[in-house]
């Protein structure tokens, strides 16, 4: 029992050298923790986690013993309070964490987290006990390796509060989008509950990289997570499949909505699936019910996703005549069907790609549509005053329509459509939507600001300079040189080490191009330097000239009648 | 390795240094090929570097003639214009400059006439000769006519013809000796105009920013575009006295790391500007609050946005400007929302061309900082595209504040007619 709990200790209380990495993946890694830093510095800054470490390594020990060779010992009304104040802690924990987000777990929450375990937990050293230590004592080491790197001077006032770290986060944030701040999208799955199905694990963290985006991506891929939620799913005895499997689903539905928050689009298809739920009689056998659902879920999105985007891109593609020059922007997966498939019906056309930072979905809209053979022309939004020039139409996609006609998209979506509108030679170019109904929405809106999603500042931070693929040490250079300095130096292990003094000119000034190319590094550490990274933006309504759906080509003062029609159905 | 090849990274700072060893000749082509390389980019260090090199051809010009002298700058002028005709600035160098010289000769040659004029009046009968007497009046006329004409309306009519004489016809009286040409050495004061104009272009900034508190009011959200220097410092002189915030678009392909690094404070030392820019503290140290934008979610925040606040690349005649790529679509949204647009300018951008094909004044930049040599495969297959400049219709600007103060868009015109001679527009 004592064993997880000691070498997390020890690893804790030495260099943590197997530690830091995991915790480093866990934040984002502050750029290399500097070497000489947490040497200098424990001395000083130890002394609050040594003591507690002190503290908690005779508690442990101690109970230990006892635990070990009389665990059975304890009576039934011990091991329920015990169990009860581990739940306590953990739910402490994870909120913590929660709140700490990506960014470094404020440094007394999982500490304090973890002591408090064990003081609210008394005596206890169960199993259980011995996961919760790690997780402490990893984060007080996180503490010392990570914490401190970020801090200038020596004088820093013990551990942060959890307070003080979260007013430091709200001065990041943009005010006026305050109330968007929600909680940091959720880092790892550390934390999620138990009832979460590994699918959704999975989904949860692809959708939070961006790996699933796009509006009908994340729903199609919701579904199907779901779709085997339900075929793992057993009714629990004394409930209803009806009543038991939607507050199942919730729970993977808060999880799914911590990794990002839902789409349109994904809250659509819960809605009519839950409703589908909510529909099955009691009376139904559990298999049947669920082969019904899954059946639901097929076909859900059979009808509103896989046909609907055929139907769409079929109509659309008609819009498209010889010759036309078609502006799009970003990378919908509708427009790409679209233009493929006008491409198939033999139209010679032109397509110019805007994009934008910093996502850059265009360049894989560019990419198939120029292995389809389509002469495409790509630019940044820097370009779209030029692109829009010789535009005859304006394609886009959308992530939601709303009720007041306006268009609910990536952003930059309506710069587009706007130099659409206004362009300098006084014809406007017609702008269309290629949209799915699935993706219209009752709510309204009027500007950008009430209601949109916040992505992490920090992608706006990594660029990513093209000299450094040029920049790399030439392979053949650098083992020249490291035979050359072996030679010179034998013991120097010449394979990795930062190898020359002499040959350092030429190979050194890339790692340290790369830290110097990025001035918004510690941008968090600036004061008054705010980033904002907006993910939406509201196109008006009167710059959409139609919008294309499975069910028609309608003006976007159709889309609250169609989508009356479409849930009401 | 920076630090070595900075110093010997051709720019404005190396060109200016080899300027005074350099034979003139091999400074001109030097500045020349920097121009061509755009070794030398933003439109100040293009205006110092031809101002400097002006400077230069003048002292190693051996005549004082004026004519001589002006054929001399306008051809140096018309080289260096036809190294990057993007770049306006070194045209508009160019015609200041000659503009000091006709005035310099005008002024020279009135003196002379008020005197010859003065010992006339003793004899009466003049022994002019008489071509020569029809010639110096019209030519003493014509400048004069030039300069009273420039705060009058006659000049709009008056025929550019005659003004063309000047060039060609003083020669040719210079010769019969009626104009003591020799006795006066209108070089230095040529040079010394030359010298008031690099001192312009050195203060052209601060002088903007002296009108920074009549435009700006307190708790204003102000968006700003690239990391100009001259809308940096406006703002900057603003922050001592307003607190106020600023929203910067990154502009992404072409100038994020400087935008960047002057909104982090972060001096990256770029040697492309003056040296004492990179010493300007950030704004983020006033205490003002800056938020960095992706330059995609300008439309989304204009409705917040009090002010648009521009730097620019040159301006044009008719009021419109060439601007880092990206403005002409925050304008149009700020126009859509309503919201003001002032753009910030020395008078030294602004250009009397009036060109109607707007495509031409677009340069386009490199494609590789759109798409990187990570997607290498992708670069075969499409046309990727860099504008660096776009054109912003003079419609879309409500104000430009230059350092003579703030004029509506409409005004430039007159403006312009007051920097440089008619004559000297089309060089």
């Amino acid at each position: 029992m004592t064993n997880p709990a000691d070498p997390a200790l020890a690893s804790s209380l030495s260099a943590p050298a197997s530690e830091v990495p995991a915790q480093q993946r866990q934040s984002e890694a502050p750029s290399n923790p500097s070497q000489p830093q947490p040497q200098t510095q424990p001395s000083k800054e130890s002394g609050k986690p040594k003591k507690e470490k002190k503290e908690a390594k005779p508690k442990d020990t101690k109970d230990a013993i006892p635990a070990t060779d009389g665990a059975e010992k304890l009576t039934g009304a011990e091991l329920k309070k015990r169990a009860k104040a581990e739940k306590a802690a953990r739910r402490a924990r994870e909120k913590l964490d929660r709140e700490a987000g990506g960014a470094p777990a404020p440094a007394g929450g999982p500490a304090a987290g973890g002591s408090g375990a064990g003081a609210g937990a008394g005596q206890p050293a169960t199993p259980k006990k011995g996961h919760g230590q790690p997780a402490g004592g990893s984060g007080a080491s996180g503490d010392k390796g990570r914490g401190l790197p970020r801090r200038p001077s020596g004088q820093t006032p013990g551990q942060p509060s959890p307070a003080e770290q979260k007013k430091k986060a709200e001065e990041k944030n943009v005010a006026v989008f305050g109330h968007l701040y929600g909680q940091q999208r959720r880092a790892t799955v550390a934390g999620a509950g138990k009832e979460v199905h590994p699918a959704v694990l999975a989904l949860g963290l692809q959708m939070r990289d961006y790996v699933v985006c796009g509006s009908s991506a994340r729903c199609v891929a919701t579904l199907l997570a779901f779709k085997r939620v339900i075929e793992a799913y057993t009714t629990p005895l004394g409930t209803s499949l009806s009543r038991h499997l939607t507050t199942h689903l919730s729970h993977q539905i808060t999880y799914l909505s911590t990794c990002r928050p839902l789409s349109i689009s994904q809250g659509n298809a819960i809605r009519a699936l839950k409703l589908a739920i909510a529909s099955i009689d009691p009376s139904v056998p559990e298999a049947d019910a669920k082969e019904t659902l899954c059946e639901f879920i097929d076909s859900f999105i059979r009808e509103k996703i896989t046909v609907a985007d055929q139907v769409v891109a079929g109509s659309a593609a008609q819009k498209i005549q010889d010759g036309d020059v078609i502006v799009t922007f970003a990378g919908s997966s509708l427009v790409k069907q679209t233009l493929l498939n006008a491409h198939k019906q033999r139209k010679k056309f032109r397509v110019s790609i805007i994009d934008s930072r910093p996502l850059f979905e265009g360049k894989n809209l560019a990419r198939a549509l120029a292995n389809a053979g389509l002469d495409v022309q790509y630019s940044l939004m820097n370009g779209i005053s030029h692109a829009i020039k010789d535009a005859t139409k304006v394609f886009l996609g959308a992530h939601a329509m709303t009720s007041n006609g306006r268009l609910y998209s990536r952003v930059g979506t309506a710069l587009v459509a706007m130099s659409a509108k206004e362009r300098a030679g006084g014809v406007e170019v017609p702008v269309i939507v290629c949209c799915e109904t699935v993706k219209f929405t009752d709510r309204v809106a009027l500007d950008s600001i009430v209601v949109n999603e916040i992505a992490d500042a920090d992608e706006m931070v990594t660029t990513q300079p093209p000299q450094q693929v040029t920049g790399l040490p030439d392979p053949a250079a650098a083992a020249a040189a490291a035979a050359a300095e072996s030679s010179s130096e034998n013991k120097k292990k010449a394979s990795k080490t930062p190898v020359p003094p002499t040959n350092a000119s030429p190979l050194e000034p890339n790692p340290a191009l790369k830290n110097a190319s990025s001035p918004l590094k510690d941008w968090r550490d600036t004061p008054n330097l705010q980033l904002l990274n907006l993910m939406y933006d509201v196109t008006p309504a009167e710059y959409v000239d139609m919008v294309v759906t499975e069910m028609g080509s309608l003006p976007p003062s159709a889309v609250p009648i169609v989508h009356r029609m479409s849930t009401s159905l | 390795m920076p630090s070595t090849s900075l110093a010997l990274t051709p720019g404005l700072a190396s060109f200016l240094k080899s300027l005074k060893t350099n034979p003139i000749d091999t400074s001109i082509d030097n500045l020349i090929s920097l121009l061509k390389r755009r070794q030398i980019r933003h439109s100040r260090s293009c205006a110092t570097a031809t101002a400097y090199l002006l400077l230069r051809v003048i002292s190693a010009c051996r005549t004082t003639d004026a004519v001589k002298l002006i054929e001399r700058v306008q051809n140096v002028g018309r080289r260096l214009v036809a190294a990057q005709p993007r770049e306006m600035v070194v045209g508009n160098i160019v015609r200041r400059v000659l503009g000091l010289i006709r005035e310099e000769a005008e002024d020279d040659r009135e003196m002379d006439f008020n005197l010859s004029e003065a010992g006339s009046e003793s004899q009466p009968q003049t022994p002019r000769v008489p071509d020569d007497a029809s010639d110096i009046p019209s030519a003493r006329l014509d400048g004069s006519a030039a300069r009273t004409s420039l705060t009058s309306m006659f000049s709009l009519l008056s025929h550019p013809e005659p003004e063309r004489l000047l060039p060609g016809t003083p020669s040719s009286a210079s010769p019969s000796g009626r104009v003591p040409g020799p006795s006066k050495d209108i070089r230095a004061e040529v040079m010394e105009g030359i010298n008031e104009i690099i001192d312009e272009l050195g203060q052209v900034d601060d002088q903007i920013s002296a009108y920074a508190l009549d435009h700006i009011h307190s708790n204003e959200i102000i968006l700003t575009h690239t990391s100009s220097t001259t809308v940096q410092k406006f703002l900057l002189k603003a922050a001592a006295k307003r607190r106020f915030t600023v929203i910067i678009a990154e502009s992404f392909p072409n100038n994020h790391e400087a935008t960047h690094a002057t909104v982090s404070g972060a001096s990256a030392n770029d040697e492309e500007s003056m040296s004492t820019e990179s010493f300007q503290k950030p704004l983020i140290a006033m205490g003002i609050t800056v938020i960095l934008i992706p330059d995609s979610a300008v439309f989304a925040l204009m409705s917040r946005v009090n002010k648009v606040i521009l730097g620019t690349h040159s301006v044009l005649a008719n009021g419109g400007l060439v601007a880092a790529a990206g403005t002409r679509v925050i304008a149009r949204a700020a126009k859509v929302h309503q919201t003001p647009v002032t753009v910030v300018s020395g008078v030294y951008k602004l250009s009397p061309v009036y060109p109607f094909d707007f495509e031409s004044l677009i340069e386009y930049g490199d494609a590789s900082k759109v798409i990187g040599y990570e997607d290498g495969d992708l670069v075969d297959q499409i046309d990727v595209q860099n504008p660096l400049y776009d054109y912003v219709p003079a419609e879309l600007v409500d104000l430009y504040i230059t350092n003579l103060g703030g004029h509506a868009p409409s005004y430039l015109y007159r403006i312009v007619s007051d920097h440089y001679r008619k004559e000297d527009i089309h060089f």
